[in-house]
C-alpha cells in the first residue's frame, strides 16, 4: 500500500503547493512511484506549478463523479518518468468531493503508486478535511510568522482528531514540519520567528526548513518544481527534506546567518 | 485523583485519599503527664490502642521547643503510633521530619485548603482532608499539547495538563488547572464558581486568566510576570498573580 501523506497548513499563501510539487519530485527523482493530487477544487494551481495545465483533460472531480477513469485523468510528468498528478477542477466547488469518491480514489491508486500526496487547500473546511482524513503523515507548512503558526497550531489539532486514523484510535497521523520562507537575516533582525521558537510551539518533528529564495519564484512561474534546480538552496532543502522523509539522517542546513567574506561580497557571490 | 498509568510493571500509583484519622490534641507538653492520662485511658478502652495512627496536634501548646521525641515514645509504649504532627513553630517541624514524621500546617479553615500550603509529602501521612476533597472526583488529566481551537475542560474537578497550552485553545475546570508547560491560550479556572481554585503554570502567556468569573486579560497582566512559572489565585475578589520561582 501506498503510504498517504497530505500537504497542509491551514493559512494560505505559506508555499503548500509549492512544497508538494518539490517534494513529489524529489520522491519520484529517489526512485518512488509517486502521484500527487490537487484538493484545491476551484483554485487549481498544482498544475502550473508542475508546468503540465496544457495537458489537462479530466480532473479530480470528474473521477470521483464517474466521468472519467483515474487513468484518465492521471498525467505523467514530463521530466521524472514514475511521477504523476491527478489536478483538481477549476470549473466546481469543494462540494463536488465526496469522502467516498475520495475514498476510492485513494485505493485504487494505493495499489500502484508508494507515495501519494496530496495538496490541501488552505482554510479548515471540507475541502481541507478531506484531504487529510485518509492521511499516514502530515507535513505541515509553516512560515515564520505568528498567524502562520497558530493556524499550523490549529491543523495540528484537527489532524489529531478529524482523520480516519483518529476516528478508528489507530497510530496517529505522523505529523512532521517543514518551515518555508526562512529567512536567517530577518530572523535575526528580529523580523521573523526563530526556527526554536516555532519547534517549541508546535512540539513536532522538524522535517525541513526551506530558505527564502529567489529560485522558488522562478520555479514557480517557470512551471519547474525547484527541486530539479540542484543548484539552488530552496532545492537542495526541498531534497534534504525528501531524504528525511525516507528516513534518512540529515544535518540541517540554511538557518544560519551566513558571514559573507570579503571576497564573496566584492564580486556578489552568494548561493542562490 | 488518581494517576494511572496503563502499565502491567507499574510499582505503585499515587492516590489522593480521605482517611479516618485519630488527632491528639495535647494540652500539656510534660510527657509524664502525657503518659499518666494514657494509662488510664489504656485501663479504660484499651480496644482503642492498637497501634492505632495519631497527629499530634500542637497548636493549643505555645512552647517552641517540645520533647518530641519523648512524648512520641510514651505514645509508642501504648500503642499509639504517631504519623504526623500539626501546627507548632519551625522547630517543631523540623524535630517532626528529624523523626520520620509528616508535618501538617495549623488547621485555621482556608490557609490548610489552599495548594501553596499542601503539606510536605510524607510516606504514612495521610493528606489533610480537606486539601484532597475538591480534587477527589472528576478530576481529569491532559497528556500532550493542547493546540489553537481545542478546548479540555473538567467539569467536576481539577485539570491537569502535562504539556503546552496554546495561543486559541481554551482549557476549562470546576476546580484548579494545573499546567506543565506554557500557558499561551484561555484558562477558566472555579467555573462553577469556586473561588478557592486557582491557575498554575510553568510559562506565563496566557490570552486571558479566570478564576470565578474573575479575569485578567494579557493587555491586564504585569509584563514581568510573562514568561514566568506563577500561581494565580483569588484575593479579596481580585486576581493575584503570583511567581512560582
Amino acid at each position: 500500500m501506498a503510504k498517504i501523506i497530505v500537504v497542509t497548513s491551514g493559512k494560505g499563501g505559506v508555499g503548500k503547493t509549492t512544497s508538494a510539487a518539490a517534494i513529489a519530485t524529489g520522491l519520484a527523482l529517489r526512485g518512488n512511484k509517486t502521484v500527487v493530487i490537487d484538493f484545491d477544487v476551484g483554485l487549481r494551481n498544482l498544475d502550473l506549478i508542475m508546468g503540465c495545465e496544457r495537458r489537462v483533460v479530466y480532473d479530480l472531480v470528474n473521477v470521483i463523479q464517474g466521468e472519467a477513469g483515474l487513468n484518465q485523468a492521471l498525467i505523467r510528468d514530463k521530466r521524472v518518468d514514475n511521477l504523476h498528478i491527478l489536478p483538481a477542477s477549476q470549473t466546481r466547488d469543494k462540494d463536488a468531493l465526496t469522502s467516498e469518491g475520495v475514498e476510492k480514489v485513494l485505493d485504487t491508486l494505493g495499489k500502484d503508486f508508494d507515495y501519494i500526496l496530496c495538496d490541501s487547500p488552505a482554510g479548515i473546511e471540507r475541502g481541507a478535511q478531506l484531504a487529510m482524513y485518509y492521511a499516514d503523515e502530515a507535513i505541515v507548512v509553516t512560515n515564520p510568522e505568528v498567524s502562520s503558526v497558530r493556524d499550523s497550531d490549529r491543523i495540528l489539532g484537527l489532524l489529531a482528531s478529524k482523520t480516519r486514523r483518529a476516528e478508528r484510535g489507530e497510530d496517529p497521523v505522523k505529523e512532521h514540519l517543514l518551515i518555508t520562507r526562512y529567512n536567517a537575516t530577518r530572523v535575526d533582525h528580529g523580523d521573523m520567528l526563530n526556527l526554536e521558537d516555532i519547534r517549541e510551539i508546535l512540539a513536532i518533528d522538524l522535517i525541513g526548513l526551506i530558505p527564502e529564495s529567489e529560485a522558488v519564484l522562478r520555479a514557480s512561474n517557470q512551471g519547474v518544481p525547484v527541486t530539479h534546480d540542484d543548484n539552488s538552496d530552496a532545492g537542495q532543502a526541498y531534497m534534504d527534506t525528501v531524504s528525511r522523509l525516507l528516513g534518512e539522517e540529515i544535518p540541517l542546513r540554511f538557518h544560519e546567518l551566513q558571514k559573507k567574506s570579503l571576497l564573496s561580497r566584492m564580486f556578489g557571490g552568494g548561493r542562490r | 485523583m488518581s494517576l494511572k498509568v496503563d502499565r502491567a510493571d507499574m510499582a505503585f500509583t499515587f492516590k489522593g485519599g480521605m482517611l479516618p484519622m485519630t488527632v491528639m490534641e495535647l494540652a500539656s507538653a510534660d510527657p509524664e503527664q502525657i503518659r499518666e492520662q494514657l494509662s488510664g485511658k489504656l485501663s479504660q478502652s484499651p480496644a482503642f490502642f492498637q497501634h492505632t495512627p495519631v497527629v499530634l496536634s500542637v497548636e493549643k501548646l505555645d512552647e517552641p521547643h517540645l520533647a518530641l521525641e519523648r512524648i512520641c515514645a510514651v505514645c509508642r509504649t501504648h500503642k499509639l503510633l504517631p504519623v504526623a504532627v500539626r501546627g507548632g513553630a519551625d522547630p517543631v517541624k523540623q524535630s517532626a521530619w528529624a523523626l520520620g514524621l509528616g508535618w501538617f500546617p495549623p488547621s485555621d479553615g482556608a490557609r490548610a485548603r489552599s495548594l501553596e500550603e499542601v503539606p510536605p509529602v510524607e510516606a504514612e501521612a495521610p493528606s489533610e482532608p480537606e486539601a484532597t476533597a475538591s480534587a477527589a472526583s472528576g478530576g481529569r488529566i491532559y497528556r500532550g499539547t493542547v493546540r489553537s481551537g481545542q478546548q479540555v475542560s473538567a467539569p467536576d474537578g481539577d485539570l491537569v495538563v502535562i504539556g503546552a497550552v496554546n495561543a486559541g485553545a481554551e482549557v476549562l475546570a470546576a476546580g484548579s488547572i494545573h499546567v506543565y508547560g506554557a500557558l499561551r491560550g484561555r484558562a477558566l479556572a472555579g467555573i462553577h464558581g469556586d473561588t478557592e481554585a486557582g491557575i498554575f503554570c510553568r510559562e506565563l502567556r496566557a490570552e486571558l486568566l479566570s478564576v470565578a468569573g474573575n479575569y485578567k486579560r494579557l493587555e491586564d497582566i504585569d509584563p514581568h510576570l510573562l514568561g514566568s512559572s506563577v500561581q494565580v489565585v483569588l484575593r479579596d475578589a481580585q486576581l493575584g498573580i503570583t511567581s512560582l520561582a
